[in-house]
C-alpha cells in the first residue's frame, strides 16, 4: 500500500464538519467554519476514516490522491 | 415508459406510517426516476436512488432557486412561502456561499460537541419533569418539542416563552394543509420577530448567535439586518421542528426494537452509529431536496426538461439496497453514516451537527434513565404527521 496525498478546496468547503467528525487528527476547521487540513500526509490507519470523509463531504472538497 | 399514462399525483400517502410511501420502492426497482404530477397539474420528476439523488443535488445543471418560477412545491402554499424565502437556502452559488459562510462558525463541530454539556443538563431536566407527571405521558409535549427548542433558545439567544410561538410559525409554514396566506402570515410573523429580536440584540448584547453575528457582519455592512431576520428565521424554523420529529419518532422506532434501545443504553460506542441509522431511517424532510433543470438532462433513460421539477427524494434514497443493504431492516449496528436525510451538496443542512449532538445525547439519556420505557398508546392514538411536510408524531404516549 502507498501513500496517501490529501487536498481540500476553501472555496468548496461549506463548514458541514463531517471531516472533523470523522478524521480529527487530519482535518480541523477555522474560525469562520471552514476547513484545515492538519496532515495532508496522513498516516495509513487513518486511510478508511479519510475516505470516508472525503465520500460524506457535501461539497466535494476534499480530494484523495493514492501515491503507490 | 408510456407517457399516455397521467403520472400519479405527488405526495403520496403512506400505508405503514413507519415507512415510506411504497411507490418509492417499485419506482427504484422499475422506473428510478418518475414523473408525477403536482397539485397544479404540473410534471415533476420523482429521483429514488441513492447515486442519482447524489448527483442531482450536485449537479450545477439543476437550480436550487426557490424564486425561479418553475421551481417545483407540494402544495400552493408552498410557492407562496418560497417566492418569499430571502434565506440561501433558497439560492445558488455564489450567492448561497456567501452567506452560509457568515453562518457556518456558529455551528462548527467543535462548537457543537462542546454543547454538550449544557444539552445533557438540559435533557436531564426535562426526563425529571417527564418521571414527575402521571403516566402515561406524552413523550412529544414534554421532551421533543422543549428539548431542541431550549438548546436552540439558548443557542440563538431567543427568550424560552417564545417558542410556542415559533413552533407554530413553523407548522404554519410548513403544513400540508393551509391556505397560501396563512403560511406567508406565518412566514412573515417569524421573520418580524427575529428583526425585533435583532433590534433588542443591538441594544443589549449578550453570548448568542444574534449578537454575534451583528457584531461580525450587520454593524460591518456585510449583512443587512433584513436578510439576516430572514436566515434567523429559517435557522429558528429548522432547529425546532426536524430535531423534534427525530425524537419523537426514533423513540417510537427504538421502542419497536428494544433490543436495540436495550444496546443503545448499554453501548455508548454505539450512539453515533445509532443516530445515523435513526436518521437513514425516519428522514424527516421527506419532500428534499428540490430542484428545478435549467437545461435538458438525460439521466439514465429519461430526460428532464428544462424547466422541470425534481425531486431529490432523501427518504428514497436513504432505502436504496445499493448504498444500505436490506434497506428496510432496522440496524443500529450498521453503518448508515452516508444516508442523505441532511440532504447533500451546497444546501446540505447547516444545523446536522447540532442535531446530531442533540440526539447522541437525549437517546442514551432517555433509555439509561427510563430503562422501562414503553409505548401505552391505544390503537390509533398515536397521531403521524401525514398534514406536515416535516413527518414525524404529532404525540407518543409513553409509561415507564
Amino acid at each position: 500500500m502507498g501513500v496517501l496525498k490529501v487536498r481540500v478546496d476553501v472555496e468548496k468547503c461549506i463548514g458541514a464538519g463531517h471531516c472533523v467528525l470523522r478524521a480529527p487528527r487530519v482535518f480541523d476547521q477555522r474560525d469562520d467554519g471552514i476547513v484545515i487540513l492538519l496532515d495532508d500526509s496522513p498516516v495509513r490507519e487513518l486511510r478508511e476514516a479519510v475516505h470516508k470523509a472525503a465520500d460524506l463531504c457535501p461539497s466535494q472538497a476534499i480530494t484523495i490522491e493514492e501515491i503507490p | 415508459m408510456t407517457l399516455d399514462v397521467p403520472a400519479p399525483r405527488f405526495p403520496f400517502r403512506r400505508v405503514d406510517p413507519l415507512q415510506p410511501p411504497s411507490q418509492y420502492a417499485r419506482a427504484r426497482a422499475t422506473q428510478p426516476i418518475v414523473p408525477v404530477s403536482l397539485w397544479n397539474g404540473r410534471r415533476a420528476w420523482l429521483v429514488t436512488r441513492y447515486d442519482d439523488v447524489r448527483s442531482v443535488v450536485t449537479d450545477a445543471r439543476f437550480s436550487g432557486e426557490f424564486a425561479n418560477p418553475d421551481f417545483p412545491s407540494v402544495t400552493e402554499a408552498r410557492v407562496v412561502v418560497d417566492k418569499t424565502e430571502r434565506a440561501f437556502v433558497g439560492m445558488d452559488n455564489p450567492r448561497h456561499d456567501h452567506y452560509r459562510r457568515m453562518f457556518t462558525k456558529e455551528f462548527s463541530t467543535r462548537r457543537m460537541i462542546a454543547l454538550r454539556p449544557k444539552m445533557a443538563a438540559i435533557a436531564n431536566r426535562l426526563i425529571d419533569e417527564l418521571m414527575a407527571q402521571p403516566q402515561p405521558a406524552d413523550l412529544v409535549a414534554t421532551l421533543a418539542v422543549p428539548f431542541p427548542s431550549l438548546v436552540m433558545c439558548d443557542l440563538v439567544g431567543s427568550p424560552y416563552e417564545d417558542h410556542r410561538f415559533i413552533i407554530e410559525c413553523a407548522a404554519g409554514r410548513h403544513g400540508l394543509l393551509q391556505t397560501p396566506a396563512q403560511a406567508a402570515q406565518k412566514a412573515r410573523e417569524l421573520a418580524d420577530y427575529f428583526m425585533r429580536l435583532i433590534r433588542r440584540k443591538e441594544e443589549a448584547p449578550a453570548d448568542d448567535l444574534v449578537s454575534r453575528v451583528i457584531e461580525e457582519h450587520v454593524r460591518p455592512g456585510n449583512l443587512s439586518r433584513e436578510d439576516f431576520a430572514e436566515i434567523g428565521a429559517m435557522i429558528l424554523r429548522a432547529g425546532h421542528d426536524t430535531t423534534t420529529n427525530m425524537i419523537g419518532l426514533g423513540t417510537l422506532i427504538l421502542l419497536n426494537h428494544p433490543e436495540q434501545a436495550a444496546a443503545l443504553r448499554d453501548e455508548p460506542e454505539l450512539v453515533p452509529g445509532a443516530v445515523e441509522e435513526l436518521l437513514r431511517y425516519v428522514s424527516p424532510v421527506q419532500f428534499s431536496p428540490r430542484r428545478v433543470a435549467m437545461e435538458d438532462v438525460a439521466i439514465g433513460d429519461v430526460v428532464i426538461r428544462k424547466g422541470e421539477g425534481v425531486f431529490a427524494l432523501n427518504p428514497a434514497a436513504n432505502r436504496d439496497p445499493s448504498a444500505f443493504p436490506d434497506p428496510d431492516r432496522f440496524d443500529v449496528r450498521r453503518d448508515a453514516s452516508h444516508h442523505v436525510a441532511f440532504g447533500f451538496g451546497i444546501h446540505q443542512c447547516l444545523g446536522q451537527i447540532l442535531a446530531r449532538m442533540e440526539l447522541q445525547v437525549v437517546f442514551p439519556l432517555l433509555f439509561q434513565r427510563l430503562p422501562n420505557l414503553r409505548v401505552a398508546a391505544t390503537e390509533g392514538e398515536i397521531r403521524f404527521k401525514d398534514d406536515m411536510q416535516i413527518y414525524g408524531v404529532h404525540n407518543l404516549p409513553v409509561a415507564w
